[in-house]
């Protein structure tokens, strides 16, 4: 796919992904004026008609929003929002060419970080090695969504090995822009990753807003070690 | 202003994403009503429910709300014994009185962390709000 493609898919994912976060805090009834505004970014986005001035709009209200919460209101997920955003902006506003490539490059590259870092401060870690800290995460954490997935922590095998999948996956995922079916294979056990991490830990946002940079993924992939 | 912004960006900008690096002592946040001088007792604000069924959780993959607000109160609650008081106070007053709709008296929240000492998992209050008229908190 092109750059010109890649940046128009993503601009599509992320408005959808926008769309849903919006409409949640809209119908919640809490500061309709700000996702108000969202919501009708997302929606000229979704047109493509000038979608440059959709991405400036999304990325001001952002900067409002991150002020209205001070600070993202749903951590990493509301970082991810906004530096999709932010490459966007710079991918339009930046002229045709490397600067373009770059901004993209730049969100490919916090994609992959954003695994690998994860996994590599776990690794270290020996309460995370052991197990332990993923028992915790059951036994007394507020992530679970119900109490009675804290029955989980009475499964240290099965957080043991859940652990070690995740702490293996997010390390070696780097060594999937090597090959672009390596690549595809990373992101769907990625994907899956995302999506247990919804159904237990109620992080829905992250499942959609970390797809939305995959096409900067495979477009990086192409273009760093495409043939 | 502009230090605010840029101080709210760059964290943004250049994530560390380290997620779940520890799992540290876990917030719960708890309230009371005041009425007439008379303390209530303390309970738990957004509660996690007992089960979640599969169907609920592949509604909750477009729809999600309510735990969405459960993690920001989260987020707050760190914010808050980090030290950031004023707005995660603020935060916490309004969604909890969100609850209260109809309610009158004096609010009062107080912030447990939970720890493992052994086999078992034990509370510390690290931090208790002055009690603030329901009236007067904005929803």
């Amino acid at each position: 796919m092109s750059l010109d493609a890649i940046i128009r898919l993503t601009e599509i994912m992320l408005a959808l992904a926008v769309l849903q976060q919006s409409v949640e805090h809209f119908l919640g009834g809490r500061d309709r004026a700000l996702f108000g505004v969202r919501i009708l970014a997302c929606l000229w986005m979704l047109t493509g008609w000038h979608s440059d001035g959709a991405v400036v709009t999304l990325w001001l209200t952002g900067l409002v929003y991150l002020h209205r919460f001070n600070g993202p209101y749903n951590g990493g997920a509301d970082k991810m929002t906004m530096l999709i955003t932010t490459c966007l902006m710079a991918a339009h506003l930046a002229p045709p060419g490397q600067w373009q490539e770059l901004a993209m490059a730049y969100l490919a590259v916090q994609l992959v970080l954003s695994y690998f870092v994860s996994g590599y401060v776990k690794i270290v870690n020996p309460e995370w090695r052991s197990g332990r800290a993923l028992v915790d995460v059951f036994r007394f954490s507020a992530y679970p969504v119900s109490e009675s997935l804290r029955s989980w922590a009475a499964r240290p095998r099965l957080l043991w090995l859940m652990s070690w999948s995740v702490m293996g996956f997010e390390v070696i995922f780097p060594l999937a822009l090597l090959h672009p079916v390596a690549l595809w294979i990373g992101m769907a056990i990625a994907a899956t990753f995302h999506l247990a991490n919804a159904c237990l830990f109620g992080l829905n946002r992250f499942f959609w807003i970390w797809l939305c940079a995959y096409p900067s993924l495979i477009w990086f992939q192409d273009r760093v070690f495409g043939g | 202003m502009l230090l605010k912004t840029v101080s709210l960006l760059l964290p943004v900008l250049f994530p560390s994403w380290r997620f779940f690096k520890t799992v540290g002592p876990s917030p719960r946040v708890e309230y009371r009503l005041i009425v007439q001088g008379k303390e209530g007792a303390w309970q738990e604000s957004h509660p996690i429910p007992e089960r979640v069924s599969l169907g609920q959780m592949a509604r909750r993959m477009v729809w999600n709300p309510e735990r969405n607000t459960q993690l920001y109160m989260v987020s707050l609650s760190e914010r808050l014994v980090s030290g950031v008081v004023d707005h995660s106070v603020g935060e916490l007053n309004r969604m909890i009185a969100e609850r209260l709709v109809g309610q009158a008296g004096d609010l009062q929240f107080r912030l447990m962390f939970l720890v493992p000492e052994g086999d078992q998992i034990v509370g510390e209050v690290l931090y208790e709000s002055t009690p603030v008229s329901l009236a007067e908190v904005t929803l």
